[in-house]
């Protein structure tokens, strides 16, 4: 079935045959590697996160419980806006990215996500989000840069990019490698002019035999090789027209269009991490906060609809986080302060679309805090164990049941 | 090599006189690297005597200059432009060691001004790790343990009696001093105590007698009512204190290979003899006969790749840019990634900052700020007298620290000496070429 031959496997072919490009006839053995594991359809995690503290009673708002009412007196969604998604509980009304992917079985929210003994620190509730280390001792690395250096593969290539200008998040921190940060593709361009006899050259040179070459060198030898192919990959790429799907004009749209890019183009790249910052509303919320949740929904919700137009959506899972939720009553500023549980979310085509978990009650509070119903760790156990088919145990210290989050075929 | 012979001191011999690629390598090391001018007089001089040198003190001048550069970039009051300046302080500096050394325990002690956010407080920082570079480890590890910047990076601003934070107590004697597996969390809550009311106000260290915790603590084995200077000395009398600080130079000036615990043992006796003595320990690994075995054993770091090529070419460049390229290539100096530091070796290397690297070069080199003291490439060649069939030759002894393959020689050769554009643009190409190459990674 021609179909079957996805045009990720079709470049590759085309470009380890002779016919293809004139210096990839001269590479090396040793280069061939790389070429190889590019065609793999490796399953992919885009991660978004929701930076500050997503007020997450308004984002999948419990329109059935009146306790709602009576606490977000001022800030509540009424039923009537709330973008049904069962009789308990509907989308805030900027969310209908959200509320289209939920139509089209490409959304799962799962409900009462948090962790004991909270911390309403954003600093070190992040931290524990990223690390998965609930101990009162920090550790320097994540638990996705604990996932990846379990992985075997070519040290050069870049299981994980980070897109942004921010830190990079700790989350990919990794005992031995470090992640690229990047702002733009550009950076994965060889920008060395117009120069097509000196880029030859720079390749010419590249490929030639070293004699004796030890381990370091050779190491650094098959790195520029890949790096010159990810440079190429990535400016076949952007010489193709845009992605059909149309994206909104705004910063999380951009970041997930080039996201998008980038597994379009194939890159060996298992983790893509951005953020969207913003969430921390302690005053004057509503405006803000419809304003984040429609840049959220809309941009997930284009990237969705441009992974299915690009027949990718099958091997990739988005997954969208805050580090914690907010209080459950509102506050004098007409904001909300730092709370605990919240929901998360999960986009993609392998998804069992739809509600998870149950929302925690607004009758029982801790502190006037939501009590968490699932741990977080089990939403990372879940991605590992059924997304990544990896054991989570040894990443995670420790063993969390997983959630049935998948369709049978995930 | 055995550790007897790897200490020796390095003798030169017919077969293996001091040289220009020698001087090169030790300038690479010591410091970002030298110019060819620079070389050529230490090749006249011997190696004993250019060691003596890049000990050297600073220059009053030069120092109430870069002071100057301080006081504006502190009035400006943006993290931002705390690159550019130690940047060109790098470029500029006579005493390529010292701020070499530098860069070192901004490393070990890493303190990004991300969390920080405070330009008078980092620089503060930075002079302290100046000033300490090359003197004794104890004074360093007591003035960093009440600087304001760590302080506040490490979340300790505040450690009360009741409440003693551990973070820095932990991170002393991981990251700091011994290691992990050398103390117990026992120990890191004895030690906490002793920096309890070790407060920052209005940007200064101020010891609150109020909260500190006066009371007996047993830290390692040794029991006292030990303060917070005290503790820092029992833990550098831990025998792992000393070698792990003597495997950690070693990383950082001679090799990425792994090291045999035989190889860093004598200079770890070196450092405990010595009270620690940094300039000592320095010396003797810059004169040793292992130093001159590691010739391209290291992944270059951005940092050095980067002002080691304007040193070479003896140039002074567009620093905000350099910042921003550098950022790009993963080692923005005041920004570590983490309290690890840059952890260096092959991490430098994956697809993007490979390319950040080479098109670090070529951007330089097409950057209108750039400016070579001679002027342009064909008069730098012209100052030392090297005609275009040894120009290749001439960059390849002075920026390569691994030997060129023949055919890539040739190519390059060929590339100079063609007629496609002016003869600077050729040179600047054929500098391309060479920052392309594998072997340009490596120093």
């Amino acid at each position: 079935m021609f179909h079957s031959l996805s045009r990720r496997q079709f470049v590759n072919v085309s470009a380890g045959t002779a016919a293809g490009i004139g210096f990839f006839q001269s590479v090396p053995t040793l280069f061939a590697r790389t070429a190889m594991a590019a065609g793999s359809p490796e399953r992919i995690l885009v991660v978004v996160q929701l930076s500050g503290g997503n007020d997450g009673l308004n984002t999948v708002v419990p329109f059935a419980d009146e306790n709602y009412y009576r606490n977000r007196f001022t800030l509540a969604i009424e039923k009537e806006a709330a973008r049904r998604i069962d009789d308990q509980a509907g989308f805030h009304p900027s969310l209908d990215g959200f509320a289209q992917l939920l139509e089209s079985g490409r959304l799962s929210v799962v409900q009462g996500v948090g962790y004991p003994n909270p911390n309403r620190s954003h600093f070190e509730s992040m931290d524990l989000w990223h690390t998965a280390h609930q101990a009162e001792s920090r550790i320097p690395n994540g638990w996705l840069g604990r996932f990846l250096s379990g992985k075997k593969g070519d040290p050069s290539e870049v299981p994980a990019i980070h897109f942004g200008a921010e830190k990079q998040p700790l989350a990919l921190a990794a005992e031995s490698v470090t992640y690229p940060s990047i702002r733009s593709l550009e950076q994965f361009r060889l920008n060395v002019g117009q120069d097509a006899e000196l880029k030859k050259l720079i390749r010419e040179n590249l490929h030639q035999e070293r004699k004796p070459a030890d381990e370091l060198l050779s190491f650094i030898q098959s790195s520029a090789d890949s790096a010159i192919r990810t440079g190429e990959r990535v400016e076949q790429v952007l010489k193709k027209k845009a992605a059909r799907a149309v994206y909104p004009g705004t910063p999380l749209a951009n970041k997930l269009k080039t996201v998008s890019r980038m597994i379009q183009a194939d890159m060996p790249t298992r983790v893509y991490y951005v953020t969207l910052d913003g969430f921390d509303t302690h005053a004057n919320q509503a405006d803000a906060h419809a304003g984040l949740l429609s840049q959220l929904g809309d941009a997930v919700r284009a990237f969705i609809e441009d992974l299915v137009s690009q027949g990718n959506d099958q091997r990739v899972l988005l997954f969208a986080f805050s580090e914690f939720g907010r209080r459950v009553r509102q506050n004098a500023s007409q904001g909300t302060d730092h709370g605990t549980a919240g929901p998360v979310f999960l986009a993609g085509g392998q998804l069992r679309p739809g509600l998870f978990g149950k929302q925690p009650r607004l009758d029982q509070l801790d502190q006037g805090d939501l009590k968490f119903l699932i741990d977080y760790r089990q939403v990372y156990a879940t991605i590992l164990e059924k997304w990544f088919d990896v054991s989570s145990s040894e990443i995670l210290g420790g063993r969390f049941q997983t959630l049935g989050l998948f369709s049978s075929s995930g | 090599m055995d550790a007897e012979k790897a200490w020796q001191q390095w003798e030169p011999t017919n077969k293996r006189p001091w040289s220009i690629r020698l001087a090169a390598h030790l300038y690479r090391r010591a410091g970002f690297g030298g110019s060819y001018e620079e070389l050529l007089g230490s090749r006249k001089v011997g190696m004993l005597s250019t060691v003596d040198q890049l000990f050297e003190a600073e220059a009053a001048p030069f120092q109430s200059q870069m002071d100057n550069l301080k006081k504006q970039v502190r009035s400006g009051g943006s993290v931002e432009q705390l690159p550019n300046y130690w940047l060109y302080r790098m470029v500029k500096s006579d005493k390529q060691l010292l701020e070499k050394s530098t860069l070192f325990w901004h490393g070990h002690f890493a303190t990004s001004a991300t969390k920080v956010d405070h330009a008078g407080l980092m620089l503060e920082q930075n002079d302290l790790l100046r000033d300490h570079a090359l003197g004794k480890f104890l004074p360093l590890v007591q003035g960093i343990s009440r600087d304001p910047a760590m302080l506040t990076y490490l979340d300790s601003r505040v450690s009360r009696k009741t409440r003693p934070n551990e973070n820095y107590a932990r991170e002393l004697m991981e990251l700091f001093c011994l290691g992990p597996g050398n103390y117990s969390e026992q120990d890191i809550k004895e030690l906490a105590r002793a920096f309890t009311g070790w407060e920052i106000r209005h940007d200064r260290f101020r010891f609150n007698r109020h909260q500190h915790d006066s009371g007996q603590k047993n830290i390692l084995g040794a029991v006292g009512a030990f303060n917070g200077d005290q503790a820092v000395e029992i833990v550098l009398q831990q025998p792992a204190a000393s070698l792990f600080i003597a495997r950690k130079l070693l990383h950082f000036f001679v090799t990425d290979l792994p090291l045999e615990r035989e190889i860093v043992e004598p200079l770890a006796t070196t450092l405990r003899r010595s009270d620690f003595d940094l300039s000592l320990a320095i010396r003797k690994i810059l004169t040793s006969r292992l130093f001159y075995e590691s010739i391209g054993q290291k992944v270059r770091s951005p940092v050095e790749l980067a002002i080691g090529f304007l040193r070479s070419l003896e140039a002074t460049g567009n620093f905000v840019k350099l910042a921003r390229l550098l950022r790009e290539s993963g080692q923005l100096p005041f920004f570590p990634p983490n309290v690890k530091g840059w952890p260096g070796g092959r991490s430098w290397i994956n697809s993007a900052t490979l390319l950040g690297r080479i098109n670090l070069i070529s951007e330089l080199l097409t950057d209108e700020k750039t400016r070579l003291k001679s002027g342009d490439l064909a008069s730098w060649l012209g100052k030392y007298e090297i005609p275009g069939s040894d120009a290749v030759e001439f960059f390849e002894s002075l920026l390569l620290a691994r030997p060129l393959p023949a055919e890539a020689r040739d190519r390059i050769g060929a590339l100079i000496g063609g007629n496609g554009g002016s003869r600077n643009d050729r040179l600047k190409k054929s500098l391309v070429a060479i920052a392309s190459l594998p072997e340009f990674q490596l120093g």
